[in-house]
């Protein structure tokens, strides 16, 4: 075996793999905003919505969780310039992530408001609480609180997700990793810091959850 | 632009496209299978080892708790290219299946390890004391007390990561293991349209991925506890 561990060669590119994890942040936590923000009214299309708009959105949800991320963003980055919309490899990482997501939380969300109870909305109609009062007092916290836990637990799948990025030129944590091996060909030293940087990165971000679930929403579910 | 797509289908589904199709879909399967046959095992004996709390115990209980720790937080394709890399620097010569099938057992075994945990942890810790207070060995609690309680937690979840891996294992045609992504990005290249080839094999993803999630679902239904 002639292949000798040589870190200190490749210690000089890791605030360069560091800026790539901000940029690998970035992309999961736009990404993730977005399926937020889709899963919402996902959840709320498939919760309250009539018989049509509950099927497009089961649809369009059964097919995002039943096909590879790798191979949608595929699909958006090759087929779409077919009928004239050309996407960077940025943008269409973002997009193929947030669909994906999207989908994932509206399942998430569903779940959440199918778990206030009848009761608990007649007890603070008891209570005389006025709807918004309701609505602020009873089913936010419930619902944040039955949510919290699932929703982090994607948030990080989502983070690692990022690598996808790399695959398509993105200059993500991965992706730099990639570029760093092509010029200094020290792949084991290369790849074991990335993997270091992503515990780290994961590791910071599930206590940081942790945290905010214990403080906000008082969370006893461990994100670890 | 849909004339010309349809034109391309009859050349596109040739006798030659769909066997090469259908065998990459094999290969993807039996990635599925080979790793997390092999990461079940792992997994489980990693799970058993969390229980043991002995002083003896620090050290393999600090490995698989680091190991499980680890695999989860790395992404499945840096983990790949370290395994890669590692088959390639020690000159050994294997395939890049076997790589592929490498990383698929090491990423699994860590997840299928917190399942299991999870699944040992729903068994009430009353129900271990006595097996010790019955003076039964670890692995008689475990094969009579536990597992036959939390097999029916530990199932659905595996089953769903089990559907979940068919997808990630799309990231192994990166270091050219011909499964079905791959044939995607061949087909490609050969100049069939994206939106025909990639189109075809996420329905295939699809065909795949669709009946086990609603197995799963069957499945966990079935095992629930009846709720009172």
């Amino acid at each position: 075996m002639d292949y000798v561990i040589h870190f200190e060669l490749v210690w000089k590119y890791v605030p360069y793999l560091l800026q790539g994890a901000l940029i690998s942040f970035q992309i999961a936590f736009l990404a993730f905003l977005g399926g937020m923000v889709i899963g919402l009214f996902g959840a709320m299309a498939k919760v309250f919505g009539g018989r049509w708009v509950r099927a497009i959105v089961g649809g369009y949800v059964t097919f995002f969780m039943n096909t590879p991320q790798l191979v949608q963003i595929y699909f958006l980055f090759f087929a779409l310039p077919q009928i004239g919309i050309l996407l960077g490899p940025y943008e269409a990482v973002l997009v193929g992530m947030t669909l994906n997501a999207g989908a994932y939380v509206t399942e998430i969300q569903r779940a959440g408001f199918l778990s206030v109870r009848k009761s608990e909305l007649e007890a603070a109609e008891t209570m005389g609480m006025s709807l918004l009062q309701a609505v602020w007092y009873v089913i936010v916290p419930h619902i944040c609180k039955v949510l919290f836990p699932p929703l982090s637990n994607h948030y990080i799948m989502m983070t690692l997700g990022t690598s996808m990025a790399a695959i398509f030129g993105v200059e993500e944590l991965t992706g730099r990793a990639f570029n760093v091996n092509g010029i200094t060909f020290r792949a084991i030293e290369i790849f074991s810091i990335t993997a270091g940087i992503y515990v780290l990165v994961t590791i910071v971000a599930s206590s940081i959850l942790l945290f905010l679930g214990q403080w906000f929403f008082r969370v006893k579910a461990k994100v670890f | 632009m849909l004339s010309e797509l349809l034109d391309e289908i009859p050349k596109f589904f040739s006798y030659y496209n769909i066997v090469f199709m259908l065998e990459a879909t094999l290969r993807t399967l039996a990635l599925t299978g080979i790793g997390l046959i092999i990461g079940f095992t792992i997994g489980v004996g990693l799970a058993i080892v969390r229980v043991f709390h002995g002083l003896g115990f620090v050290l393999p209980r600090f490995f698989a708790i680091s190991y499980v720790e680890f695999f989860r937080r790395v992404p499945f394709l840096v983990t790949l290219m370290l395994v890669f890399f590692f088959f390639q620097v020690f000159k050994l010569d294997v395939t890049v299946f076997t790589v592929a099938a490498i990383t698929v057992f090491l990423i699994s075994a860590s997840y299928i390890a917190e399942i299991v945990r999870a699944g040992f942890e729903s068994v009430h810790a009353a129900q271990w004391e006595a097996g010790t207070v019955m003076n039964f060995t670890l692995l008689q609690i475990l094969r009579d007390i536990v597992i036959p309680q939390s097999w029916r937690v530990i199932l659905p979840p595996a089953f769903s990561f089990f559907i979940a891996f068919i997808k990630n294992i799309a990231l192994a045609s990166q270091i050219g293991v011909m499964e079905l992504t791959y044939a995607g990005k061949v087909l490609n290249s050969k100049g069939f349209s994206a939106s025909l080839v990639y189109g075809t094999i996420l329905a295939i993803y699809f065909l795949i991925s669709y009946p086990f999630g609603r197995l799963g679902k069957w499945m966990e239904e079935k095992l629930a506890f009846p709720k009172h």
